[in-house]
Order: C-alpha cells, then structure tokens, then sequence
C-alpha cells in the first residue's frame, strides 16, 4: 500500500492541470479515491463530516449482493463471473470517457450498477449484449440525466428494458437449466447448457415448481434473481444496516401479496409460490430501495413501494408479460419525485397549520 | 429569422427578387432554425415514417413540395387575404397541395401510399407548413417564400432521411430494403424500429447538433 501511495504523489503533478496526462485526470482520481481517503477539504460550510460516505454505501450493496452472486455462480457456472467484468468493462468505458469529455470526476455509481445489471439478465444472454445494455444504462439511464444522484430511473433496469426490447428473442432464450448437487455448475463455463422455461413462463402453461425449489433457487431465471434465500439474506443485511428502506419493501411486497391473494381468492400456496417466483424479492431489495431513483419522503415511500407491488401484480397475471418487476419499478420510479412533491407540499401545509 | 432582418447578400445585393434574403432564408430553414432540430416541429411525422429511410424521403419531400407551394400562394395572396379569415385561407391551400402530393403518390406509387398510411394527409395539420405561412410568406414576397418553403422542407428531409438511415439500417441490418448489414453476424436491433427508437434516435441526432452548434453554452452563460 505504502509503495502505491508513493507512486500515487509522485505521479499526481501529471495529472493536473497543464500536466502531460491532464486528460486522464478522471482516471487518476478515481484510483486515488478507490484505494485511499481523498485529500479535498471542504472550504465552506456546511461540513458535514459522516463514515457513510457514498463509497461506502456502495461498497456494502456490494457486500450485500455477495450471497446472490455466489448462488447464481453455483447454479449457472462461471460464465456469470464472465459477464459481471463485460458489465464493468463497458459501463466503465462509458463513464470514463464521459468523465473525461465533460472534465468530471468518476462516481462510484457504477459500482453498484455494474454488479446489478448482469445479475437481472437471462445467465446465456450473449456477452455483446451484456456490454450493450451495461453502456445504454450508464449512458442513457444515468449520465443523461446528470450521473450518479441525479437519474430518475434505475440505470441498471434502463439498460434490460433496453435489451428486452431490443433484443426479445434472446432475452427470452438464455434461460440455462441451472446446476445439481452439491457443486451445481460452479466449476463449468456453461455455453451450451440446456435452456428451459422460467418458472413464472411455465406457470402460465399450468405447470408450478416446486416451492423449496423456488426458495433454495434451484430454477432457471435472471441470474440473481432465483435463490429467494440469497435475496433474503443479502436484503436482510441491508435493512438492518438501514441501506434499503423498509417501508419500500414492506410497502410492495404487502400490497403484491394482497393483490395476488385477490386474485387467487386467498390460495395461500399461489400467493407464496408468486412472492418467491421471478424477481420480485430481488426487485424488492436491491432495485426498488435504490436511494436515488425512490422517493425521499418516508411517507412517499409507502405509496411508491404500493405503485410498484400492485403494478408487479397486475402485469404478471393479466398482461402477454409472465414478469412484472422490471416495468413496475420503473413505472415507480417515474411517480417517485411526484410523490415527493406531494408529500413535502402536504408536510408543509400540515406544520403551517399547526404553528 | 424576422422577416425584417437587414441580412443583404452578395449574389444581388438587395435588388433581386428575393429582396436580398435569400442566402440567409436558405441558412436558417436548412441549419440555424431547422424546424425539426431547433423548433422541434412536426416530431409526429418525424418520429411515425421514419422507421425507413425510403419512407423518410418520401415524406421529406412531399413536406417541400407542400411547402414551396404553400407559401408561393399565400405570398402571392397575403395582400388580398382579409386578417380575419387568413388562416382558413391557409388551410385551403395546405390542404390542396397535400390531395394532390396524396393523388400522385396513390397513382404511381401505391406501395408507398399504403406505407405511409394517413400521415401524408397529416401534413395539413403539420405545424411547420402552418407556420411558415403564417410567419414568413404572410410578410414577404412570392420568390423568396418560396425559398423560405423549400429550405423548411429541406431542413425537415434531411433530418428525416438521418433518423431513417440510422432507424433502418441499425433496426433491421437494411437501406431501402436491401440487407447490408450480414444477417449471418449482424442481429438486428428490434427497439430502433419501435417507436421509443424513433425518440432515442431524435433525441440523440438533437443533442450531437447543439454540440456541433454550441446553442446550451450560449444559453448557459445568459442565465
């Protein structure tokens, strides 16, 4: 570490301003961020000083996903590792080269982002695909909209409706038959596996997996998405370090629940095989509560998570779709800053009233 | 693009028909005020036909003859024409230029008609045609209406045949029917065909112009 930080102040001159790299000043940045505490100060108030800066914040989504990127390495082989560094790569390359056209900093955005986005896609979509869509969220779903804190869509989900709409036959063919026993397909590449409907697509035919299948996620679907235990685990740690919020996802999966119970008039074993099947819990956790993309109100936050779960349910038992999440969330997150609106304008009045 | 702009050019120094404006006209129909780019006009159309690029042609070019033919007659009557009832007078002759666009295309090019559906007759309730008439050759004269006409049309052609060369050839692997890109190799981006396509690619062809042309820094620095 000692030497990486010599190197580091050695080099910095060249990186500033009038230095021969001062074009890749990002770059720089960047790794002097990533590895080390960044030497800017605030020069005016406020100084506000907190441990939980937004790398850190990143850094335990990461920690969370940890559990969900080991089972899908377990049931779909190594070719998810292949398609997480496709992922980074091209979101990366896109970011890099904007930070550097616009003369910005890198954001730790891409962090989470790129570790989400292959984890929602088909485990034998075709790796081009996988760096298409990684760049056309990064692109269009973030820096667009001004980069990390300012889009009003998830990236990660712009970049599968994307691919989904784009590319439909893929998407719905890359379902690979996930791995047996005790070491699944960890230790296999996977190109040529056997592919086989989703669970939510046979369902619709009239065949339902089995629910501890469901649940341990021995199933085809997006890569993340089939462990409902994984999900579990990784969302459970992010509640209790308070990353996610829970009214998000109490909000969406209770209404989802009560929507799916209306519709199956009351049949316990649907509504638990539905809350388990496709990517609602993952789309709970990990998509929806994105603190950027949500709204900021606690209070709007029930009505956000409520759009969301009724959407998800409504799109999955009544439209050509078998899944909902994706459409849902984003569908949520177009209401969020509405909400907001709403909720602050009601706060306000409501506090003028009393005093 | 006032009409009462003091540009003279150099080819007749003020003395030619087209009162000394007709370079400039040319410049802002095709470039500086380009209705589809800049004024973000006529996007319906813009965003319905251009999915290919022989539609997107054909379109741009029943916009310019519309066009050029439009304001050639409401110059020619802007002196007759009572301020009340001019814009059904505008209408009229829209809506004349526009049957006899349609009655060609229907009687020589008749896969073509059927392609571009009712978005032909649309062109009477398109809001470049309108305003044109209604900001340019209401004030000025035949000759250089026509030009203001034509150049709109052209700045609506090209834009038009942009989004569709793109649309086609990255939607299907296609120009003007034909496979250019290898099927074998090439899988065709079914989005871009779509109508959402259609906006990403307008919205992206937007942005590269007010790069190339700076308009956000100078809006910028007046804020």
């Amino acid at each position: 570490m000692k030497l990486i930080l010599t190197l580091l102040d050695k080099t910095r001159p060249l990186f500033q301003e009038g230095g021969r790299f001062a074009a890749l000043k990002p770059i720089y940045d960047a790794a002097d961020a990533f590895l080390f505490s960044p030497l800017t100060r605030t020069s005016r108030a406020p100084h506000v000083r907190d441990p939980l800066d937004v790398k850190r914040y990143m850094s335990t989504v990461i920690i969370a996903i940890a559990p969900c990127l080991l089972a899908a390495i377990h049931f779909f082989g190594l070719r998810v590792l292949a398609m997480v560094l496709v992922s980074y790569a091209a979101g990366g390359a896109v970011e890099v080269l904007l930070a550097m056209f616009k003369k910005e900093e890198i954001n730790e955005g891409l962090l989470v982002t790129g570790m989400l986005f292959p984890l929602i896609l088909p485990p034998g979509l075709p790796l081009w695909m996988v760096a298409l869509g990684s760049a056309f969220g990064v692109l269009v779903g973030k820096e667009l909209f001004g980069g990390t804190g300012r889009n009003l869509f998830n990236p990660a989900l712009i970049g599968r409706v994307f691919l989904a709409l784009s590319y439909p036959r893929a998407m719905s063919a890359g379902w690979i038959e996930p791995g047996q026993g005790l070491v699944g397909r960890a230790l296999e590449y996977a190109t040529d596996a056997v592919t086989m409907a989703t669970p939510l697509a046979a369902a619709k035919s009239g065949t339902w997996a089995a629910l501890p299948k469901l649940f341990f996620g021995n199933v085809t679907g997006s890569v993340g998405e089939t462990s409902a235990l994984a999900v579990l685990i990784g969302g459970a740690f992010l509640l209790i370090i308070g990353i996610a919020n829970w009214r998000t996802v109490a909000a969406m999966l209770g209404t989802f629940v009560i929507v799916t119970a209306g519709i199956y008039s009351g049949d316990p074993h649907a509504i638990i095989w539905h809350l388990l099947s496709g990517g609602l819990l993952f789309g709970a956790f990990f998509m929806a509560t994105d603190p950027v993309s949500s709204p900021i109100m606690n209070s709007a936050k029930w009505v956000y998570g409520a759009i969301i779960g009724i959407a998800t349910a409504l799109i999955r038992n009544f439209t050509g779709y078998v899944e909902g999440v994706m459409f849902a969330i984003l569908l949520g997150n177009i209401f969020a800053p509405v909400l907001d609106e709403l909720f602050v304008t009601a706060h306000v009045r409501r506090l003028r009233e009393e005093g | 693009m006032a009409h009462n702009d003091q540009v003279v050019c150099a080819t007749c120094g003020g003395s030619g028909p087209c009162d000394g404006k007709g370079r400039e006209t040319l410049r802002a129909g095709v470039w500086v005020t380009n209705p589809v780019s800049v004024q973000v006009l006529g996007i319906c159309s813009a965003l319905a036909v251009t999915n290919k690029l022989e539609n997107s042609l054909v379109m741009g070019a029943a916009l310019i003859f519309v066009g050029v033919g439009t304001n050639l007659f409401v110059s020619l009557l802007r002196n007759v024409t009572p301020r009340r009832i001019r814009m059904i007078a505008e209408v009229a002759i829209i809506a004349t230029f526009v049957i006899i666009f349609d009655q060609i295309l229907k009687a020589y090019y008749w896969e073509m008609s059927k392609q571009l559906g009712p978005y032909v007759g649309l062109i009477i309730t398109n809001c470049i045609i309108m305003g044109r008439a209604e900001a340019f050759a209401l004030s000025n004269r035949p000759v250089v209406s026509m030009l203001d006409g034509l150049a709109n049309g052209l700045g609506y052609a090209v834009v038009l045949g942009i989004i569709g060369f793109f649309r086609e050839l990255v939607g299907t692997g296609a120009l003007f029917g034909h496979q250019v890109l290898g099927a074998d190799w090439y899988t065709p981006n079914q989005l871009m065909i779509l109508a959402p396509g259609a906006f990403i690619a307008l919205g992206f062809l937007i942005a590269l112009y007010n790069a190339i042309t700076g308009i956000n820094k100078l809006e910028g620095k007046g804020s």
